[in-house]
């Protein structure tokens, strides 16, 4: 130990208590301990990392760091694409900051870990509720990684290698999905969409429909907002082909539209950051869903945890416990559904509080403002002449057509933020001109959404 | 004594009565009337979430957390899992409103403060790595490890090496080493370990062929074993083409002491949530940095965050035509690595050297006093000292008195103490895996230890305690056999079979 150790309070133990260890291995140094490495290797300098001799100093040091940011509640944000800024109530913080709950590990022992257990399958069911499925898994890491598992899921359980998906996904999670089919060498082809209403283009979808497509994947509302609602036929199709249809949900929308099981999807993900996971947290932790309609043989090839009830040994009681583990790495090791272990529980925990919070009805009415916000924005802006790209009905998200030139993107964020808004999420078809997707959640009230379309009016001008 | 609580709690959903309200989120004035959704995807049967009052939702969770074992309760010493104390302010630094309510979305410009923090903590981790690149994109270890061995497959690739497809990993690796191989396309090639628990060198070198990609080797090893043939290992590996992949899970033995890059690695995953102190949230989340060399650099996922010195400027670099991509849809756990930052601030270089020191000391000592206890033997080599962890077999107490690892572990639950990690790593038999961390001081591991042999001594007289243990926990022994047989995984299906009068218990 170094002379100058003084204690520190992360560290348990005294130069004493050090001492009387050292004593008990017969050793003087704790050097002896190291003297296996070989000395050509040991890392003899200092390195110069932050550091703040104080938890005062620490807290200031990063509070003023903090402080350069402008956060989502300091203007008013129509920013969405998968992730939304939601009121956290303050029964579900505190709840969260139980160290019961968040400096517990995984639930490998189950009998002292039922809080953990339960609260996983009470999430779990709610999922399941939401989605109209009746087996999720307790977590992945967000929506964009659920694609690429629900896409090597599909493969699995078919045994095929081809893998189809919309054109309007978001392009994060196209992103992600394409790296994760790499490694099984799935084939990805991505079906157009209408140009005038921004739904999938169902002629196109059905001429690449064949029985060597293992799943196809919908978002819906897709990408751009619009909602899908001429499904039928294709997912018929694919039924009859043995192609496994995963749904891309807004886990908010599904408070208005039909979840995804009743109009025939095998597979349902999305994200639950937006139905009460957490904060933004500058895009995470996030809390990626995975639901699927149970089927014994399918449900095996579920990547991810997921907690059942059971039985105690000997007093035949109810408990909980992580089942069908033989799917997971621990013990499957190369063969594994999926490589996951640290997922996101406490999110999983977080957003099964929130909805408890809410209810039905409360569940109901925040995804109800966020409609007729956005529904109110874009009646406002089509009076002074602004449009939607794509006519369709849609829920809370809408790409307004503003084609802001690339050269001038950067003055109209800055127009914008004079404004205090932050006006969405710039997109461009042809790279030269953006247009905004524009996303309301229910913290906007008439007066923001006002302020909105007047500035969108200013800058035209 | 220990009893922990035990409440008959049912479910939330069997807890509500409809018209109890527990929150009023807020609501605009537009008419509910103007809500048009297409006729044939309008929603008719709403969720059946519950429905109580605020004060009945906290009895409800924290009766839950009632029945938590966590690590501000007591000793949770498992091996590779580095279950340390999780400091109080970075949870408090974490709730930073200028940290929750930030879109990833948002105009970078507007973002300064969080992806100052963020290049920090790349730098300071790539330092300790002795690596030059970080990125925090990678949400958990295995995530981490995805990305590292996407790395070294493209770098391949890049060369021209398509046939490069084979990892070589001991067999004493941690579960994630070969799923995340596999998901990479990539071939596990698994090699023996020797008596002591060191990497086979024979074995190593009839591995290595025109065909490896790489070598995947947490050091210290998963017996707590420092893998001191490593620059000959990185030598025959890199000489036959291949690079070197570290698994940072063991990272917390030395820190500061040795660096992977210094070893010959190439690139290596940290995960935060073990090394750097933050919370481990019943299974998650965490968050990985990989870092990497000038090699691997090029591939790393998209974007990378960059500082403009110049203009003093934070930036999303795009501009990666090589990358592998995205791993996960926007950077990363960023409240995780917030928290990390404020543990590498706090402790500083000399305090993180600390840590490790700490570590590796109460760790040979809880496992050279575990020793001595009739039953117990050490997996690996005798005389090598441990690092963070290490590994005993309870094969004679079983052999002896019938009594298992397994049941060993549960009878120390019985007593308000968390198990070790058992029955890995699969090397060794009937496994205990120790690993206190710089979080348990002596007395604390004097009393496990004691804990432990007054447990044995019970089981020797009465085997069939043992084999019924724990007692005083929330619930008894658990058959998990009843939950693969009958996948009740959801309210739903419970509701299901309750209908059709099959037994649930």
């Amino acid at each position: 130990m170094k002379e100058d150790f003084k204690g520190h309070p992360y560290l348990a133990n005294s130069q004493q208590d050090l001492n009387e260890m050292m004593e008990y291995l017969g050793i003087k140094d704790i050097e002896e301990l190291f003297s296996d490495i070989p000395d050509e290797i040991r890392f003899k300098g200092e390195l110069d990392l932050p550091f703040y001799k104080s938890e005062y100093e620490l807290i200031e040091a990063v509070k003023a760091k903090l402080s350069k940011n402008i956060t989502t509640r300091e203007v008013r944000s129509f920013i969405g694409g998968g992730v939304l800024d939601i009121y956290i109530p303050a029964i579900q913080d505190e709840l969260l900051r139980r160290t019961e709950f968040y400096s517990a590990y995984t639930p490998y022992q189950p009998e002292i870990s039922q809080g953990t257990l339960q609260s996983l399958f009470e999430y779990q069911s709610m999922i399941c509720e939401i989605t109209g499925m009746n087996v999720a898994n307790c977590s992945l890491y967000d929506w964009a990684t659920a694609v690429g598992e629900a896409a090597l899921m599909s493969a699995r359980i078919t045994k095929r290698n081809k893998f189809i998906y919309t054109a309007a996904t978001a392009p994060n999670r196209e992103a992600v999905l394409k790296n994760y089919v790499v490694g099984a060498n799935l084939e990805l082809a991505a079906i157009p969409y209408d140009s005038a209403t921004g739904k999938m283009d169902i002629a196109k979808a059905k001429e690449m429909l064949d029985d060597t497509i293992a799943g196809i994947y919908i978002e819906n509302p897709n990408f751009f907002g619009v909602i899908e609602d001429e499904l039928d036929e294709i997912i018929a199709k694919a039924k009859e082909l043995g192609i496994k249809v995963t749904v891309g949900a807004d886990m908010n929308s599904l408070a208005l539209i039909k979840p995804p099981a009743e109009y025939g999807a095998d597979i349902c993900i999305g994200e639950a950051q937006t139905i009460g996971g957490g904060p933004l947290n500058y895009g995470g932790p996030l809390l990626g869903v995975l639901a699927m309609k149970f089927d014994k043989r399918e449900t095996r090839q579920m990547p991810g945890r997921i907690v059942g009830i059971t039985t105690t040994s000997n007093e035949g009681e109810r408990a909980y416990a992580n089942t069908l583990e033989t799917r997971e790495q621990h013990i499957k090791r190369e063969r594994a559904t999926s490589n996951i272990c640290t997922n996101e529980a406490l999110v999983s925990l977080s957003c099964a509080i929130h909805l408890s919070l809410l209810g039905p009805e409360g569940y109901k009415d925040t995804a109800e403002t966020m409609y007729l916000s956005a529904h109110f924005i874009a009646d406002e802006l089509e009076k002074i002449g602004v449009k939607r790209v794509f006519s369709s009905e849609f829920f809370n998200t809408l790409l307004l057509d503003l084609k802001i030139p690339k050269d001038k993107k950067k003055e109209f964020t800055d127009f914008m933020l004079e404004r205090k808004i932050f006006p969405g999420i710039p997109h461009s078809f042809d790279g030269e001109n953006y247009d905004y997707l524009v996303t309301t959640s229910y913290l906007l009230c008439e007066e923001d959404l006002n302020d909105y379309v007047k500035a969108i009016g200013e800058w035209r001008k | 004594m220990y009893r922990q609580a035990k409440y008959d709690e049912p479910l939330i959903f069997e807890l509500g009565k409809k018209g109890r309200k527990a929150h009023i989120p807020p609501r605009c004035d537009f008419s509910r009337d103007k809500i048009k959704i297409p006729e044939n995807m309008i929603r008719t049967t709403p969720p059946e979430l519950p429905e109580l009052h605020e004060g009945e939702v906290m009895r409800h969770y924290v009766r839950l957390s009632h029945m938590n074992y966590c690590i501000d309760v007591n000793t949770y010493p498992l091996g590779s899992c580095t279950m340390k104390y999780n400091p109080k302010i970075n949870e408090t630094l974490a709730r930073s409103e200028k940290l929750m309510y930030m879109h990833p979305n948002q105009p970078v410009e507007t973002a300064q403060g969080i992806l100052e923090i963020i290049y920090e903590l790349q730098v300071a981790l790539a330092n300790l790595a002795g690596l030059k690149y970080t990125t925090l994109q990678t949400p958990a270890g295995a995530s981490g490890e995805y990305c590292g061995l996407a790395l070294i497959k493209a770098y391949h690739e890049d060369n021209g090496d398509t046939q490069r497809d084979e990892i070589i990993a001991p067999d004493s690796s941690h579960g994630t080493n070969p799923a995340s191989t596999v998901m990479n396309g990539m071939k596990l090639i698994e090699i023996k370990s020797r008596e002591d628990g060191r990497v086979d060198m024979d074995a190593l070198k009839a591995a290595v062929s025109d065909k490896t990609a790489g070598l995947m080797l947490t050091n210290p090893n998963t017996l707590g074993i420092f893998e001191d043939d490593i620059i000959e290992m990185s030598k025959i590996v890199k000489e036959a083409g291949g690079l070197l992949y570290y698994d940072g899970a063991n990272f917390n033995a030395i820190v500061g002491k040795v660096r992977p890059g210094d070893m010959g690695y190439d690139v290596l995953h940290f995960n935060l949530h073990k090394t750097f102190g933050t919370p481990h949230g019943g299974g998650g989340p965490g968050s990985a940095a990989v870092c990497c060399n000038d090699l691997l650099e090029p591939y790393l996922p998209v974007p990378t965050i960059d500082y403009d010195k110049d203009k003093d400027y934070y930036f999303f670099n795009y501009d990666r035509p090589k990358s592998i991509g995205k791993l996960h849809g926007y950077h990363g756990n960023i409240a995780v690595a917030l928290r990390a930052y404020a543990y590498i601030a706090a402790l500083g270089f000399k305090g993180l050297v600390n840590t490790a020191e700490q570590a590796v000391l109460t760790a040979n000592y809880a496992v050279r006093k575990l020793e001595k206890l009739d039953g117990f033997r050490i997996a690996g080599g005798k005389d090598i000292p441990r690092k963070h962890e290490g590994v005993l077999e309870a094969t004679p107490f079983l052999r002896n008195y019938d009594v298992s690892g397994m049941d060993i572990a549960k009878m120390i639950i019985s007593r308000g103490l968390h198990a070790p990690t058992v029955y890995f790593p699969l090397i060794a038999h009937e496994a205990w895996m120790v690993e206190p961390t710089e979080n348990e001081n002596k007395d604390r591991i004097d009393q496990y230890v004691d804990t432990v042999a007054e447990e044995m001594e019970k089981a020797k007289a009465d085997p069939d305690y043992a084999h019924h243990a724990p007692t005083w926990t929330s619930v008894g022994r658990i058959d998990s056999g009843w939950s693969i047989r009958n996948l009740v995984v959801s309210y739903k299906i419970l509701k299901d079979k309750r209908e059709k009068g099959e037994y649930v218990p």
